[in-house]
């Protein structure tokens, strides 16, 4: 695992500053520190070395080098001042490093999201990468989250040890060259064993990790399976089974904890234990009158310090990686899909295919729509074609087929969310269209209705709803999450009068509407092949996938496609 | 489950569900005491390292440090060792307790799904549910532990304090409960304001990017993505906003501890530095001079381990409002019948029969359907019809009985509410609209209708639903359906539950749009074949809101 992810911080550029400015705040944090340490050990010193007998300030012969450099008595309120300064600009430098951290990673998360969400406007609305809807809104929203572990916990850390270790060490090296090499030496002990732990749970972790995964999701597969459970009167033997099943997700879990935890402990044996060295070595040295008083309580108290920033990081491990499988789903969504990219015309995997022929476009000269031999292909399968049909102004032509035989697909070149990879789709200035769902968004139906338009035209919102039938429906109705508020067949009418108010705001040459009355009663159905005839009238070229016999009845020619003979 | 017999009668339905959470007192002890020594030997080597390095600046002679020496090391080697074992047995006993938490909730949910939750949002509680009841893990682990050994250490510290100078011990004693309840009310109080905001705009920012996936193609034909985009901001800044206030209170406590702690140790040097030399000795001093330091490192695991408990808290309510409440009296329970002898069932009676019945879900003001009436005799198929919300799988949850009914309701001449739960279910099978697929192959999910089903038979009903050549491209009855039946469309999975309840055999089957998902043309010759198949002891009943393919004879009912 990398510690920092360079496309990470290129994407998102509020990681930079954190780190540039976090560096800074980190040393400022590092130098109050030791001098927090400096003054507290020498008024320590100061009120221990006459309570000891020795006398503070100028060395004397008595203790050896014990007192030397020492401070009087009555330096103390001086050095406390000074150390209580320390702390401050080190709380206050604390609590900077947080916020920036804080917003950091909103500005990154923000940032992140934006590059995804540019990469996905810019692409297809087809291209997708098969994952459910769901799944890609959650790694953008909640998945992000991960990050406020990794820069509240992780980044801080690992800049802190960047900058604040190396001063620290040579702080104590400078201050007892023993106890600095004592550092030195046990220092390079953490990677090397952490990167053995690393290792070794990487190799447990492989073995057990689908296991773990299957073992930690069946409980909620028998919750939600219950009902299923029930009609089958199988319910009361899943006790034991869940019982079992997280009894061996706890015993491997356990073993996968066993050497996880390992890592923790030989963080806190380096840590104590170099405090134990250096403890003891300065102590001895201390009765041979060799050291002074008050650079050993300095050493020993700056020690923890030293080992502190890499402990974090240790701890903050799991937040790292999480985070950074987080930006990791990020990152795929902005790449897309692979195949995709093999559909799209620049593309340079194009090469061994074919070069495309196809062509989508408007071509202001003839009115209407034209499908000229269109096929749609997805990797080697012919999707749909080659087909070849017209539909006129003023023309009401229903398409039919099985479901399968490529009528969406046929629909999906003419607004240009697919390629024709032989023949053209084309049709004259702009184009109307209602897809197979509503797709009703938040907001009232005025507001769906409008969709696209800068402003809302009220009146002509109450026509269009009029001409589908539901003139009864308040255009102030607010909707909920996904157009809920409305049946199933009101949201399809909603959807289609949303096509009729486009194409009059536009003044659109062609409307297009796929399976617009597939929940409609045969009544509301007829209201909208009503109208459907009104805007042909108007000099639309009318376009509609069905399957329904009332709809294509009242067409002026049904064109069937993907039926075999 | 006797453990706690007291509590199981005059609890509250959350003391109930934390008290099953937390492990037993001896299963819980070990953790908890070595946990215990690991802090102390945090304070006890500061302490002891500082006391060593002053008393040897009086250069005593060596021996007299040799306590002092081997214990620094002891409590240096201790403290990785202690923390280690502390570690995993916590750990253990959290997750010993897990299988009978989860035992446990799964046998007070059976009654309650699917009647209890609607429908429409029964994944997501479910869901929920699962990660709430995983999540009180937290309670014993990440609440209770921390909380209980660091109070144990630091109340140690204290009176090892007090012995030097009580006066010391004062003021690391309000040092601590000064920071203590600022840290802990501050960050709770900021984070308890937003724990529903945070919900709130985490909810606004999900559903705006739901819909900016779910209606891609809308959004991009009508040159809308622009303007979702601006929704998309507006949800994130507010979201923004909610977390940077819960990251500056959490900063703040953090800074409040770690301030805490030096001025602790600079007023008890100036406390005490007066009285060194005269009654305490300097390397005391010195130690008590230092050890705020490492009080308070163990201390400040405290306000975190508040942080954890009320998210904790928030998942033992969810999960005792779901288990613990009293059942809806929508609910059925299996009556306790002393006299059997009425409970032979009538062989001229219709197979299954209701007169005026109604049924309700909890909590909802108004019956789903009522007033229903049919009799169903073998042979025979009855399509239930009706607009959508008209109570059709309403009907079919009370016909096998996840809803309590009122009315009649006759199998055999016999009244439903008098059989046992489990024996109407053995007459009345229901393919349900949205059917689960366990995570498993498709052997598991149609054996467990049949478990003596030979390899031949599953095939051959796999024909039947014309799924046949699709499994045998996919390598036979091994294939794995995914987690949910995320391997297969909805169609299949609609189409294997389907083969589930043929094997099953129901006397009466109960198929609620069997073919919603399913092309139109497979939909008709599946039914046709279905329903005219049908042997001459069963009856069917056909809930849909399509037409019927040519050649079915049905009776029918609109709701």
């Amino acid at each position: 695992m990398k510690p920092l992810d360079p496309r990470l911080l290129r994407t998102a550029r509020a990681a930079r500053s954190v780190l540039a400015i976090g560096a800074v705040l980190g040393v400022v944090r590092t130098l109050a520190v030791v001098a927090w340490c400096w003054f507290l050990a020498q008024a320590i010193t100061a009120v221990a070395l006459p309570a000891l007998g020795i006398p503070g300030g100028a060395a004397s012969a008595a203790g050896g080098r014990v007192a030397e450099n020492a401070s009087s008595a009555s330096e103390l309120p001086m050095l406390l001042l000074a150390a209580g300064l320390a702390l401050a600009v080190r709380t206050g430098a604390g609590l900077a490093m947080d916020r920036l951290a804080a917003r950091g990673a909103v500005l990154a998360k923000a940032q992140l999201r934006a590059a995804a969400l540019d990469a996905l406007d810019a692409r297809s609305p087809l291209a997708t990468d098969g994952r459910p809807e769901a799944e890609r809104a959650v790694s953008l929203a909640r998945g992000l989250d991960a990050l406020d572990g990794y820069f509240s916990g992780y980044l801080p850390q690992l800049i802190l040890a960047a900058s604040a270790t190396p001063i620290l060490v040579l702080t104590v090296l400078l201050a007892d060259p023993l106890s600095g090499i004592t550092v030195l030496v046990v220092f390079p002990v953490i990677p090397i064993f952490m990167i053995l732990i690393g290792l070794a749970t990487q190799r447990v972790q492989d073995r057990q990790w689908a296991q773990l995964n299957r073992l930690s999701r069946s409980f909620l597969d028998a919750v939600e399976g219950l009902p299923t459970l029930k009609i089958f009167r199988r319910e009361s033997r899943q006790s034991e089974r869940i019982a079992r099943e997280t009894r061996e997700y706890r015993s491997r879990t356990m073993q996968v904890l066993r050497v996880t935890f390992l890592s923790g402990f030989v963080l806190d044996l380096a840590g104590t234990f170099s405090i134990a060295l250096v403890a003891v070595t300065v102590g001895t040295r201390l009765v041979g009158g060799g050291f002074p008083l008050g650079l050993g309580l300095f050493v020993l108290l700056l020690l923890p310090e030293t080992f502190a920033p890499i402990r974090q990081v240790g701890a903050a491990y799991h937040a790292s990686a999480e985070g950074l499988a987080a930006v990791g789903a990020v990152f795929e969504l902005i790449d897309g899909p692979v195949e995709q990219a093999r559909d799209r015309r620049s593309a340079p995997e194009r090469r061994s295919d074919p070069e495309p022929v196809g062509r989508v476009g408007s071509a202001p000269g003839s009115r209407g729509i034209r499908f000229d031999d269109v096929v749609v292909r997805r990797g080697d399968r012919a999707v749909v074609g080659p087909v070849r049909f017209e539909v006129a102004p003023g023309e009401v032509v229903a398409l039919a087929g099985p479901s399968g035989a490529g009528k969406t697909s046929l629909v999906a070149t003419l607004l240009g969310f697919l390629e024709p990879s032989t023949g053209s789709a084309v049709h004259s200035g702009a184009i109307a269209w209602s897809g197979q769902r509503p797709d009703l968004l938040q907001g009232t139906v005025a507001e769906n209705l409008a969709l696209g338009a800068d402003r809302i035209d009220a009146e002509r919102a109450e026509r269009v709803l009029e001409r589908v039938g539901l003139g009864d429906l308040d255009a102030r109705t607010p909707l909920g999450a996904g157009g809920s508020g409305l049946s199933g067949g009101q949201a399809q009418r909603v959807a289609v009068a949303r096509a009729l108010y486009r194409a009059d705001e536009v003044g659109a040459h062609a409307l297009v509407l796929d399976e617009p009355s597939s929940a409609l009663d045969a009544h509301n159905e007829s209201v909208l092949a009503e109208a459907l005839r009104a805007e042909a009238d108007a000099g639309r070229a009318v376009l509609v996938i069905s399957h329904r016999p009332a709809l294509l009845a009242s067409a002026d020619r049904v064109v069937r496609i993907g039926e075999t003979a | 489950m006797t453990r706690i017999p007291v509590l199981e009668r005059d609890a509250t339905p959350l003391e109930r569900v934390i008290a099953r959470a937390l492990p037993e007192r001896s299963k819980r002890a070990p953790g908890v005491a070595l946990g215990a020594i690991a802090d102390a030997c945090v304070v006890g080597l500061l302490a002891l390292s500082m006391w060593l390095i002053v008393r040897a600046g009086e250069q005593p002679p060596i021996l007299h440090l040799t306590f002092a020496i081997v214990g620094v090391r002891a409590l240096a080697g201790g403290r990785a060792a202690f923390r280690y074992a502390e570690r995993l047995a916590s750990h253990r006993a959290a997750l010993t307790q897990l299988s009978e938490l989860r035992v446990h909730a799964y046998e007070r949910l059976v009654p309650r799904i699917p009647g209890a939750i609607e429908d429409r949002r029964r994944g997501e509680v479910l869901g929920a549910f699962v990660d709430d009841v995983d999540q009180l893990q937290d309670l014993p682990l990440r609440v209770r532990q921390p909380i209980v050994t660091s109070g144990i250490v630091i109340v140690l510290s204290l009176i090892a304090m007090a012995i030097v100078s009580p006066l010391a011990a004062l003021v690391l004693a309000l040092a601590l409960a000064g920071s203590g309840v600022l840290a802990v009310r501050w960050s709770s109080r900021i984070a308890a304001e937003s724990d529903r905001e945070l919900g709130a705009a985490r909810a606004a920012l999900l559903d705006a990017l739901l819909e900016r996936f779910r209606a891609a193609e809308t959004l991009a034909a009508f040159g809308a993505l622009g303007r979702q985009r601006e929704r998309i901001s507006a949800a994130e800044s507010e979201l923004s906003r909610v977390q940077l206030r819960r990251a500056r209170a959490a900063g703040l406590s953090a800074a409040v501890l770690g301030a805490a702690a030096g001025i602790a140790s600079i007023a008890i040097l100036l406390l005490l530095a007066p009285v060194t030399g005269q009654g305490l000795s300097a390397p005391l001093f010195a130690a008590a001079v230092v050890v705020p330091a490492a009080v308070f490192e163990v201390f400040a695991l405290v306000p975190t381990a508040f942080v954890a408990r009320r998210t904790a808290m928030a998942s033992a309510e969810r999960v005792a409002e779901l288990i613990e409440t009293p059942l809806p009296a929508e609910i059925p329970v299996d009556a306790v019948v002393e006299d059997r002898s009425d409970r032979a069932p009538d062989p001229s009676a219709p197979l299954l029969e209701v007169r005026g019945l109604s049924a309700a879900h909890p909590g909802a003001s108004a019956a789903a359907f009522s007033g229903v009436s049919f009799a169903l005799r073998p042979g025979e198929t009855l399509v239930v019809s009706g607009q959508s919300g008209a109570g059709k799988s309403t009907l079919a949850a009370a016909l096998v009985r996840f809803l309590e009914y009122s009315g009649s309701y006759l199998l055999r001449g016999r009244e439903a509410r008098a059989l046992p739960q489990t024996e109407v279910r053995a007459l009345v099978g229901l393919c349900e609209q949205t059917p689960h697929l366990f995570d498993a192959d498709l052997r598991q999910n149609l054996r467990f209708a049949k478990p003596d089903a030979s390899d031949q038979e599953l095939l051959a009903v796999l024909d039947r639903v014309r799924l046949g050549d699709w499994v045998r491209e996919r390598g036979g009855l091994d294939a794995q359906v995914g987690e949910r039946g995320s391997l297969v469309s909805g169609g299949q999975a609609q189409r294997i539950a389907l083969a589930r309840a043929i094997l099953a055999e129901f006397p009466v089957v109960i198929l609620d749009e069997p073919t919603a998902g399913v092309d139109r043309e497979v939909a008709d010759a599946l039914l046709a074949d279905l329903l005219g198949a049908l042997p001459d002891d069963r009856a069917a009943i056909l809930i849909t809101h399509t037409e019927l393919p040519v050649g079915v004879r049905a009776n029918r009912i609109v709701l």
